[in-house]
């Protein structure tokens, strides 16, 4: 096909290109091509300052990744202005910053922590991180321009439910053991951990779900006591994603998954129905599941103590949370600056899986409190997006859609960074867009994806609501329930208007 | 101190400065999307709390949302219609301009008053202040958030 071809033949697939200029867009994306570029520099001229014995195979600063990196977030920039549709401006840049300071610190850190040989060449961590972070942005720009409707969400989503359960027992029976979890998956030629996918999975199908039966889950009819509970049916989603929550903690190990889910549900949950009665009784469900999981799991007593007083085996079990410890301790207030941190202890880096569970104790010994404080502010900057996003949507689904994806990268975040800092038990889960990992930065690249698309005012209009499920067909409350919320006054057109318009009906 | 020394340390500032100078950007155009947020077309500006209606229309203890221009009188073509015998037929006009609420008298027989004083050009009007037509007193409040909607 050749190049007129295939440009009269884009917009028959893509409708006319109308450019749209993001200008603010634009702006933010300077800031980060000039932050990259002196963090660079800065990592540059550490390695030529540091002295041997302090330095353990540092890498140098290498431009073509940071050119590769602004070049693709170029791109990027450039598709979401040419597709011409009124998507969120402030999530691209923001997601590039978090994914530019984790290039960063992959190019810092030493590269044998990875080592991946495609035919003749050799990858390193830097160079591996490059690619999952070019497949991620990818990603995101595809579903942010692609995605034009949810209906292929929002009908399916017991199937989607289903596939997750699937992926879960795939893992489950035929994953590998990687210190004694069981997360990774292999088909053929390719890795990765569905957990991480499942988030996303579990996202769609809880905004389907609340949305469909929010009514009937806002009815109190139920009376446990002095709390009030919805009819029994609406309960058995919540006990089941209990259930889940547990069985990812016994079946896998997976401590950080089974918190993350189960925040998540409970939060989408409370912005469903706005009642805290639920919030409650979900933590009570938590904390007592919890304390039968301490009883009966090593894994959990093993983490529950360690976190309780690393100090007790500094060497042993508690090592790790010890040295991130220390990392946070000799940042200080402004860090070491990038690329002279972590000392080796007998040539080896004190923190093996920093990169994939403790990049923020990395972080705050070379950035510092202060830059640790930024990066937080980053992930808060993405979830107050979401939160917005969420607040303009054409309806419930997208809405609770939206906050569901900003409340999966808000919370994991939370977890990991208060994992570092020994605020909570340590849990082995990826901090969203700077670990290491390919599962976990593709998945954020789709939500990034989802959150763009469904901020886009001129998305296609939901579809018109659907008979209730079964469930509410046979308890019949529905006529009661479906009368609208009291809202605006509607302002009839009538010859005379007499009464005042807008008068309040409240 | 040794100068490369110090550019080092300049360049890790410098690092850290930008970070920080990309938060405080997107602060500000988060602080410009609630103000836009708070403009919807649509969402409503303000609302008028009739405290005192003899005449019964409107409802005294009432409260009305206010589009960004509100005729108040006694002709059925203004947005807050007062039947109120000392109300003329146009009597005062509300807008509101960027920021605030301005009120104006339509040249009405028995004036328009905002707190006691008599209302005699465009003048700006503040939330809580009551403005009197006839025998009708109104007071003006903050708008209700625009999505209240649960």
């Amino acid at each position: 096909m050749t190049a007129a071809a295939v440009g009269a033949g884009l917009p028959r697939i893509l409708g006319p290109i109308r450019p749209r200029t993001r200008w603010r867009e634009t702006r933010l994306l300077a800031i980060v091509a000039a932050s990259l570029v002196v963090g660079s520099v800065s990592l540059a001229l550490t390695s030529q300052v540091a002295d041997p014995g302090e330095s353990h195979g540092l890498s140098l600063a290498n431009p073509l990744h940071v050119a590769i990196y602004l070049g693709l977030l170029g791109i990027a920039h450039l598709v979401l202005i040419l597709s011409g549709r009124r998507m969120d401006e402030i999530l691209l840049p923001t997601a590039g910053m978090l994914g530019g300071i984790s290039l960063l610190l992959m190019e810092r850190l030493p590269q044998t922590q990875v080592v991946q040989s495609i035919g003749p060449w050799k990858l390193g961590l830097g160079d591996v991180q490059l690619a999952w972070l070019v497949l991620s942005f990818g990603l995101a720009t595809t579903l942010a321009v692609t995605v034009r409707s949810d209906g292929w969400l929002r009908l399916y989503k017991y199937t989607w439910a289903a596939a997750g359960v699937a992926l879960l027992l795939a893992t489950f029976f035929f994953g590998d053991d990687i210190n004694g979890q069981r997360l990774s998956l292999t088909i053929g030629p390719i890795s990765g951990q569905p957990a991480e996918l499942l988030k996303v999975i579990l996202v769609v199908f809880l905004a389907g779900y609340l949305s469909e039966n929010r009514p009937l889950l806002v009815e109190e009819s139920t009376k446990v006591g002095p709390i009030s509970l919805p009819p029994l049916p609406f309960l058995a989603p919540m006990a089941a994603m209990w259930a889940i929550a547990l069985g990812i903690v016994v079946m896998q190990r997976d401590l950080g998954a089974a918190l993350l889910f189960f925040t998540v549900f409970l939060s989408l949950l409370y912005i469903a129905t706005g009642r805290v009665g639920y919030v409650v009784v979900g933590v009570l469900l938590f904390l007592a599941g919890s304390y039968v999981m301490y009883l009966l799991v090593p894994t959990v007593q093993t983490r529950v103590d360690i976190w309780a007083d690393p100090f007790r085996d500094p060497t042993g079990d508690g090592y790790q949370i010890v040295q991130s410890l220390f990392a946070f301790g000799r940042g200080g207030l402004l860090g070491t600056g990038l690329g002279a941190g972590l000392p080796t202890v007998d040539g080896r880096l004190p923190i093996p899986a920093v990169h994939t569970d403790f990049p923020l104790a990395a972080l705050g010994e070379e950035l510092g409190l202060i830059g640790v404080m930024a990066i937080l502010g980053l992930f808060l900057v993405v979830v107050e997006r979401g939160l917005r996003i969420a607040a303009s949507a054409a309806d419930e689904f997208r809405s609770l859609l939206a906050a569901g994806l900003a409340l999966v990268i808000g919370t994991q975040a939370f977890i990991i960074a208060a994992g570092n800092l020994k605020l909570i038990p340590l849990t082995g889960i990826t901090l969203p867009f700077i670990s290491y990992g390919g599962s976990s930065l593709l998945v954020n690249g789709i939500i990034v994806g989802f959150l763009l698309a469904l901020s886009d005012r001129g998305v296609e209009p939901p579809p018109p609501p659907r008979p209730r499920s079964r469930f509410a067909r046979l308890t019949g409350r529905v006529a009661r329930l479906e009368t609208p919320a009291a809202g605006r006054a509607p302002i009839a057109p009538g010859p005379s208007r007499r009464s005042p318009p807008a008068a309040d009906d409240r | 101190m040794d100068p490369f020394l110090l550019t080092v340390w300049v360049v890790r500032l410098l690092f850290l400065g930008l970070l920080y100078l990309f938060l405080f950007r997107i602060a500000r155009a988060l602080v410009g999307d609630l103000r836009a947020a708070a403009r919807e077309p649509g969402a409503e500006l303000g609302r008028l709390v009739v405290v005192a209606s003899p005449g019964g229309e409107p409802e005294e203890g009432s409260s009305l949302a206010l589009d960004a221009i509100a005729t108040i009188g006694r002709d059925v073509n203004n947005a807050i219609v007062v039947e109120d015998q000392f109300v003329s037929a146009e009597h005062a006009i509300l807008t509101f301009r960027g920021r605030a609420w301005y009120i104006e008298d339509l040249g009405s027989t028995n004036g328009t008053f905002v707190n006691g004083a008599p209302v005699t050009e465009v003048m700006p009007l503040g939330y809580g202040d009551v403005v009197q037509v006839g025998q009708v007193r109104l007071r003006l409040e903050r708008p209700r958030p625009a999505r209240a909607r649960r």
